[in-house]
């Protein structure tokens, strides 16, 4: 079973994908349940490598001929690839139950009384086009050259955008086209930096970086990479797309967009911060400004919401700049706890995103001041945004809590042993949290205390949804906690790589 | 190590509590209840078998711990049982246990009932784990959690009811409702939370350990390398004590404080009393051997400052709450005002004792005994508050008088506790806060004592009238009213009477024990601080002077001061006082009524201006490059393209973004190669 363990993580979505489509018309909208076995699959696979290289094994690393023996597939699991892939698996899992009722929804919503047929086509097409996500980011975290990345962050944008032109919003098409456009723009210069690299050392692969360090063309690199990061990442002046794009998805696919988006942190880790962290150096400082100045950008843009998408959307442009703050501090503990606040921060805006669908699901409303009191009509609900809004606010018992700390406890060393710039930008960042706290439970009063409408008081539908809709994020949220409470198994394995670098 | 599994217990019993409330409330509500009280109660007792070590403070610390992280470096979760904790997990978990009790009369047929005590079994859980942490992680971890707790229950009424709406009278003060008080509270202690995180990070940066006794240990070794730094002493002293600052609500983070008696009584009790606000000087005293020894063993002196901006934090909120209690409306709020002076004083206690080296026990012991004594008499105070206005069905002092009659046993529990607010001897107020004077005194600090004196006395006023408009004087129009509807005011229930009861008796007990529950004090900090910590202390110079006979003197002169023209004012049974417009008295009395304008000024600033600042970056500045990216560019690019474009602008303006884009690529590589 864990043959090829990394190989079978990124084929089975792939092979189910198909799978879905092919048995539609034999077992209509259980076709879903390839997808969910397949995924509930590969979780399990990553869970046990995980638990192999947390018992002392090596790292997993695999080699398959792809075209000829000359261009291969290399793929690395270790102890940062693994735990990621895992968490992001699962969060696949958990919303590929989820968007059952919510897909439904959507294809009633804009395709509006159709015959069954038709609807299951919707339906499972939507499934076939999810599993490229898990396809996508599997190869991200495990492809261990460059082509084998890009290909695979390439991959990403596709189901985006076929997603959002099909089950998205009001404004999808155009929406669906911004989205595709940026991901080309981020691709375009991340080949460019991938073209540098092999010119250099004549190898794409990951581990031929390193050798690039302290030549001219390594900071080269690194900017054109970081240009493609950044934008993934919606940095500021690169935060624009953001808020379209997130806000105009179905939402049982907005917590996997903060994961494209999030996943680009990875990829700043594994080709920039360990192979040259001397070039990388000189960009920490400006990097670790940028990201506190995206931090009260993005918090501000997130107070300054009425639609309850963006909202959620916005908060994602603050929420990202942490683990990149952490990341760029280049220290054990800015970098492990980064990483893990990029966990933290995914399974939380999971559970916000797709709560808000929930709400826009039950209510038809996603203007934010035309909900308030649905607390006491849905509790459940209740309780899940306020989980969500504990995860993206840092405290205990959520993973971000001790992720934030030790993050922190890195930036700070920074800053300590670094400029004073660096300091200011950690007490500052620590400061900004709190802006985080207000946007978080000020949303949690407008939507959720207060008085009710008539409207929404007598509506029979404003209701906690279907258990298939709650019960994956209480799930997710259970993990938060369990990581909240027991972080040492992923820090363990983070440090596994991150030990052995030097700073 | 059997009796660490106390200390592991107390915190674990009411955090085991909140699941099992949930289950017992879906089999019945005794069962429920039962829950709701056994836990505090046998976290109380598991406290109280810890509480012979005080008397064998030789004994002490102990530590139980196990390691929670081991990379990037090693974080522990333990305890630490030393006097100090050992101290504030007894009168956390005592007069909590007592709250719980009379939280089950009050909330009686609550709906939300089942959550409400869920959040008070954690709220307890969380405090105890903050007192009895051994390192500044697991405290950060207790602290966090009582906030949110806090939260919850400051806006338990989310449904923001207008009967459950504070503030007012309609018309003189605006009002307020219980989500938006929840989320004051949430965010105002937030903002020095996150700042003390800052302060604690570079303290673990330079000691390398977050451990307390290391870090007391290890200071004289350390602290150097942090002094050496130039302003790194002064800014770790602002930033770690922006956090008590805001749990304590001290100046200027003490506009919370008073709103958060938006939620239900007991709720004011926890928080004022037993809990959250005291957190925050827990973690003064805490922090103080550091500082300590950073001044008189390593001789920083920017290590002082520590201590003088505790010292006179607390000596301007105990003033400026106290004003602002004289002139408020509300039971509840004069009782929060209360709160916010009285820390005030434990805040001057703490501070002096590290301006000299003579006073580090006498200000350490008198800090935290006020803080004993104030927990008892203000958790009597506000249990008693809330019954009164369960009677009442009203939140302001000006629709009661003559409550007494019709609620005896309330009353006289009251009346206790209120003489011991304003120090009366032989109460323990008296005690406690003689004992804060006289270490001010004796630290010559005459500014501070100046203002603690004058603070006496205007406690002493409020007070009084306070106790007048309840319970003196002829009864108001409101509750003429209530009579005229049926709804005579009667006594509480026996459960709440009783709890209240139960404090009074403490109170009394207390204060007949007051000299030798000071001496006891003082033994354990004597112990504790020079024999285990070893700091160096020193004598108090010999001076003819009786000090502690003028401060006798003095306090009781201040409580005369406030309490006859109180007493002349209110006691006749005027519900409010008339003055003439424009007088300096109605200019002051409407200057303490609007809080000093701190309030406003904060809602303005950093309400108004946060969400203005918001509006500016999503609709101007958001959207304007929204324009600019999105609709713009494409246009521009359009317009300077030479005309093979316009032939795909006729298709689809996206197609520009490819040109544009491939442009782009092509010029960087081109350009790149040729450097190259």
């Amino acid at each position: 079973m864990l043959e090829h363990l990394l190989l079978q993580t990124i084929l089975i979505p792939a092979l189910c994908a198909p799978a879905v489509i092919i048995l539609r018309r034999a077992i209509g909208k259980k076709a879903a349940w390839i997808a969910r076995l397949g995924l509930l699959y590969s979780t399990v696979l990553l869970l046990m490598g995980c638990l192999k290289l947390a018992m002392g094994g090596a790292a997993l690393t695999e080699s398959h001929a792809f075209a000829g023996p000359a261009i291969t597939l290399d793929l690395l699991g270790d102890g940062i690839s693994l735990p990621i892939a895992l968490i992001i698996n699962f969060l696949c899992l958990a919303l590929s139950i989820y968007a059952d009722h919510y897909i439904d929804h959507r294809i009633e919503a804009i395709y509006g009384e159709v015959d069954e047929r038709t609807a299951i086509n919707h339906y499972t097409r939507f499934y076939a086009l999810f599993l490229l996500f898990p396809t996508g980011f599997m190869g991200v975290c495990f492809a261990s050259n460059l082509i084998g990345i890009y290909f695979f962050l390439e991959i990403l944008p596709l189901p985006l955008y076929f997603i959002m032109a099909m089950f998205g919003y009001v404004d999808r098409v155009r929406v669906a086209m911004i989205c595709l456009m940026w991901a080309v723009f981020g691709a375009g210069f991340f080949l460019v930096g991938s073209v540098i690299v092999y010119y250099t050392t004549g190898s794409f692969a990951v581990s031929s970086i390193a050798a690039m360090a302290g030549t001219p063309a390594a900071r080269w690199a690194i900017a054109m990479f970081l240009i493609t990061i950044m934008a993934k990442m919606a940095v500021v002046p690169f935060q624009v797309w953001m808020p379209w794009v997130h806000a105009e998805h179905p939402t049982c696919i907005a917590g996997l967009l903060a994961v494209y988006a999030n996943v680009a942190v990875y990829v700043m880790l594994r080709l920039l911060v360990i192979p040259l962290p001397g070039d990388f150096q000189f960009f920490a400082t400006p990097l670790m400004v940028l990201a506190l100045i995206t931090m009260v950008y993005g918090a501000l843009l997130t107070l300054g919401q009425t639609d309850i998408k963006r909202f959620a959307a916005c908060s994602t442009i603050s929420q990202l700049a942490y683990s990149m703050l952490g990341v760029c501090s280049m220290t054990q503990a800015g970098i492990e706890g980064g990483m893990f606040f990029f966990l933290g921060h995914i399974m939380g805006k999971t559970i916000i995103f797709s709560t808000a669908g929930i709400i826009v699901y039950t209510t038809g409303i996603r203007d934010m001041r035309q909900l308030g009191g649905l607390a006491r009509k849905m509790p459940l609900t209740t309780a899940l945004w306020i989980i969500g809004a504990l995860g993206l606010a840092g405290f205990p018992p959520m993973s971000s809590f001790p992720a934030e700390w030790i993050m922190f406890t890195g930036i700070f060393k920074a800053g300590l042993t670094g400029s004073i710039t660096k300091l200011i930008v950690a007490i500052a960042g620590a400061a900004a949290i709190t802006l985080s706290v207000v946007y978080c439970f000020r949303s949690v009063k407008i939507i959720f205390f207060g008085p009710i409408s008539e409207r929404l008081a007598t509506d029979n539908h404003v209701k906690d949804p279907p258990l298939s809709m709650s019960l994956p994020l209480f799930g997710v949220a259970a993990v938060a906690i369990g990581f909240g409470l027991y972080p040492r198994f992923i820090l363990d394995l983070f440090h596994q790589v991150i030990g052995g670098l030097p700073f | 190590m059997l009796t660490q599994y106390y200390a592991w217990l107390a915190i674990l019993l009411p955090l085991l509590g909140v699941p099992a409330i949930f289950v017992g409330a879906r089999i019945s509500g005794t069962l429920r209840n039962g829950a709701a009280v056994a836990f505090p109660i046998a976290a109380a007792a598991c406290c109280l078998r810890l509480a012979p070590l005080l008397l064998h403070p030789g004994q002490l610390p102990l530590e139980s711990s196990w390691v929670w992280v081991t990379h990037p470096f090693t974080l522990e979760i333990g305890i630490l049982i030393d006097p100090l904790s050992l101290i504030l997990a007894l009168v956390v978990s005592v007069i909590s246990a007592i709250i719980a009790v009379y939280c089950l009369g009050y909330m009686k047929g609550d709906p939300g009932i089942t959550r409400f005590l869920m959040l008070v079994n954690l709220f307890i859980g969380s405090m105890l784990l903050l007192v009895l942490a051994n390192n500044l992680l697991l405290l950060f971890v207790g602290w966090k959690l009582v906030g949110l707790c806090s939260y919850g229950l400051i806006g338990f009424y989310y449904q923001d009811n207008r009967e459950y709406w504070i503030g007012g009278p309609e018309g003189e003060a605006p009002l307020t409702t219980p989500s938006f008080c929840g989320l004051k509270a949430l965010v105002v202690t937030g903002v020095g939370d996150l700042i003390m995180l800052g302060g604690i990070l570079i303290l673990f940066y330079y000691s390398g350990t977050l451990n307390l006794m290391e870090l007391y240990r290890t200071a004289p070794q350390w602290f150097p390398q942090l002094a050496a730094n130039p302003g790194m002493v002064v800014l770790v002293s602002f930033m770690l004590l922006a956090g008590p600052v805001g749990k304590s609500a001290q100046f200027p983070l003490h506009e919370w404080l008073p709103e958060a008696m938006a939620g239900p009584g007991p709720v004011s009790a926890l928080i004022h009393a037993a809990t959250m606000v005291k957190s925050g000087v827990y973690l003064v005293a805490r922090l103080m051997p550091i500082f300590y020894i950073g001044r008189w063993v390593i001789g920083c002196e920017n290590a002082s400052l520590f201590f003088t901006i505790t010292a006179w934090i607390g000596a301007l909120t105990a003033f400026i709450a106290a004003t602002q209690g004289l002139v408020a409306k509300e039971l509840k709020k004069i009782l929060a005002f209360s709160t916010v002076s009285q820390i005030g004083y434990m805040w001057i206690g703490l501070g002096v004792a590290g301006l000299t080296q003579s006073n580090l026990i006498a200000g350490t012991g008198a800090g935290i005994f006020h803080l004993v004594s104030h927990a008892v008499f203000k958790a009597c105070l506000f249990l008693c508050a809330g019954s009164v206005i369960h009677a009442a069905h009203s939140i302001y002092v000006t629709d009661m008088g003559g409550m007494r009659k019709y609620m005896p046993y309330t009353f006289i529990a009251m009346l206790i506790a209120a003489v011991c607010l304003m120090g009366v001897p032989p109460l323990p107020g008296f005690w406690s806060k003689d004992a804060i004077l006289l270490a001010n005194i004796e630290a010559h600090h005459i500014p501070i004592f100046v203002l603690a004196v004058v603070t006496v006395g205007l406690t002493a006023f409020y007070t009084t009238r306070m106790v007048a408009m309840v319970f003196f004087g002829r009864e108001s129009e409101h509750i003429a009213h209530l009579h005229k509807e049926g709804h005579t005011p009667h006594e509480a229930s026996p459960v709440m009477w009783g709890a209240c009861a139960v404090l009074a008796v403490m109170i009394l007990v207390l204060g007949a024990l007051g000299p030798k529950f000071e001496h006891l004090l003082r033994h354990n900090f004597t112990v504790n601080l020079t024999e285990t910590l070893k700091l160096p202390v020193a004598h108090a110079a010999e001076h003819g002077f009786n000090y502690h006979l003028l401060v006798t003197i003095l306090s009781i002169g201040g409580i005369l001061a406030g309490v006859l023209p109180a007493w002349f004012i209110y006691g006749s049974g005027k519900r409010d006082v008339r003055l003439t417009p424009g007088s300096v008295f109605s200019e002051l009395y409407n200057f303490f009524w609007r809080r000093w304008y701190i309030d406003p000024f904060y809602n303005k600033v950093f309400i108004d201006g946060t969400l203005k600042l918001a509006d500016l970056v999503a609709w101007r500045l958001e959207e304007g490059f929204d324009t600019l990216v999105h609709r713009r560019l494409p246009v521009l690019v359009t317009e300077k393209m030479p005309r093979a474009f316009l032939r795909l602008k006729t298709e689809s303006e996206n197609f520009l973004y490819i040109g544009a884009y491939l442009m782009a690529i092509i010029l960087v590589t081109v350009g790149f190669a040729l450097w190259h």
